[in-house]
């Protein structure tokens, strides 16, 4: 069934449990919504806040970060160091005005395809429900003198043409 | 209308022990210089207009009679003491003077090994409070010429310096302004909170005051610098300004003192250290984590303990 909106998520996960979770659901041939890209990174540790605000900034609806579960980081703490660091930086979104439904976060270990399946559908239904993101978006219009008619001399002549 | 406001007479603070702390300053300075105990000291002299002051490093100890203490000196010297500044550490060994505010950053410093201990003399000056931003030098210190964090400080005495000089004066009691703002943004809705911050941000001009007065952006190359890959949109324009100040109050999370300065140097006045003190606010209460109140060799953000709430995560 065609939806009126598809949601861009962008899932940032760790390459030794997430995405070999992933890889896990593909091949037992479980299916789930193709909304979801996802970038491999060594490690959750990797994952710079800066790549969430980037992916928000460049039309992403909604963005999952998932990784090793406590204790099971390769390079044993990435994950805790990593739990630390986004747990603030959803204190700071929020405070921002961003709304925390659209970032979610998991632990999905190699042998959890179904757990991966289960959260990639859920956050796809929750995204399409909100609708796209366009706080970001906006913004980014805002650059562009045409992106935005606020001068009333440009709205003139663009109202001519 | 505020006729009533404008006729209260202000609440003057006592700054007369000023001078004498700065009287201190001297001698110490001078001892110091004298002694060969140290090769330069960072402090304040008088500045051009009446009234004003300026950092300054004097290497002389004639050069000491220079040095004051008055409302004035709102710097944090301890930004000269960083790896930003190669030129006054290549000196050699140092004395600073330090308000409380400073002191906390240098703690801050320490425990990111930016600094020894053992290598600096603090001359810590007791401090009732300085002017705010674009108060004019020759102004009384009163509640309406007082920087914001100095309503609510909390280190009017530099416990744990080398020298402490200075008394403490009878403190008026004056409403924490700044938690007040805090407060009220808190109760807002994400979409209130959000046209607050477009607003201000939106009248950035990214001259990175900010970030060249902070004692904790020390970093040889900046993330926000970079281009290829740009993490950032450098030219001052909405996304790219609410880039910047995102990366800035996440960089600085569990680093950040409070000394105000970021916000003090702000030429289009917004409010950063409102994101720089919610940061730490929340760092408080989930990690118990409060920065530069001793050298500690691992902040919040650089230590885990594996019992770390994850409620947030699936």
């Amino acid at each position: 069934m065609p939806h009126d909106f598809e949601p861009k998520i962008v899932a940032f996960v760790c390459t030794w449990c997430t995405y070999a979770g992933a890889d896990l659901a593909g091949t037992s041939r479980m299916l789930y919504p193709s909304n979801v890209r996802v970038v491999k990174f060594p490690c959750t540790g990797r994952i710079d806040p800066v790549f969430i605000l980037k992916a928000f900034q460049k039309g992403a609806d909604g963005i999952l970060v998932s990784g090793c579960h406590p204790g099971d980081c390769h390079y044993m703490a990435g994950n805790f160091h990593a739990r630390r660091r986004f747990a603030i930086f959803r204190k700071l979104l929020e405070f921002i005005g961003v709304d925390l439904a659209r970032l979610e976060f998991s632990w999905v270990s190699a042998a959890e395809g179904g757990k991966w399946v289960e959260i990639v559908t859920e956050l796809t239904g929750k995204i399409r429900a909100m609708g796209p993101l366009t706080q970001f978006t906006e913004l980014a219009d805002e650059e562009q003198w045409s992106g935005m008619l606020s001068n009333p001399e440009l709205k003139a002549v663009f109202d001519q043409v | 209308m505020n006729s009533t406001e404008k006729l209260q007479p202000a609440v003057i603070i006592d700054t007369s022990g000023y001078a004498a702390a700065g009287e201190e300053i001297r001698k110490e300075a001078a001892r110091l210089l004298e002694q060969k105990i140290v090769d330069a000291v960072v402090g304040y002299q008088a500045g051009r207009r009446t009234g004003s002051s300026q950092p300054v490093v004097i290497t002389d100890p004639a050069q000491a009679e220079k040095l004051v203490f008055s409302p004035t000196c709102v710097n944090n010297l301890s930004l000269y003491l960083t790896k930003a500044k190669k030129e006054i550490r290549a000196k050699g060994k140092l004395a600073v003077v330090a308000k409380g505010c400073d002191l906390r950053a240098l703690a801050g410093l320490m425990g990111e090994s930016q600094l020894k201990r053992e290598e600096l003399v603090i001359i810590g000056v007791v401090c009732a409070g300085v002017h705010a931003a674009g108060v004019a030098s020759g102004e009384p210190l009163t509640d309406a010429t007082i920087a914001k964090k100095c309503r609510e400080c909390s280190v009017h005495i530099p416990e744990g310096a080398d020298l402490i000089v200075g008394k403490l004066p009878e403190l008026p009691n004056l409403s924490p302004t700044e938690k007040e703002l805090l407060d009220k943004l808190d109760a807002m809705t994400p979409a209130g909170r959000w046209s607050y911050w477009k607003e201000q941000f939106t009248r950035c001009i990214r001259c990175l005051a900010c970030r060249q007065v902070c004692p904790f952006c020390y970093c040889e190359q900046c993330l926000c610098d970079r281009g290829r890959p740009q993490a950032v949109d450098t030219s001052p324009r909405p996304a790219g300004n609410m880039g910047w100040h995102i990366v800035r109050a996440m960089h600085l999370a569990g680093r950040c003192v409070g000394c105000a300065e970021c916000e003090r140097v702000c030429p289009m006045d917004i409010p950063l250290n409102l994101l720089n003190r919610k940061m730490a606010q929340e760092l408080k209460g989930l990690y118990g984590h409060e920065a530069g109140l001793t050298p500690t060799e691992k902040g919040p953000l650089t230590s885990y303990d594996e019992k770390d709430d994850q409620s947030f995560i699936k």
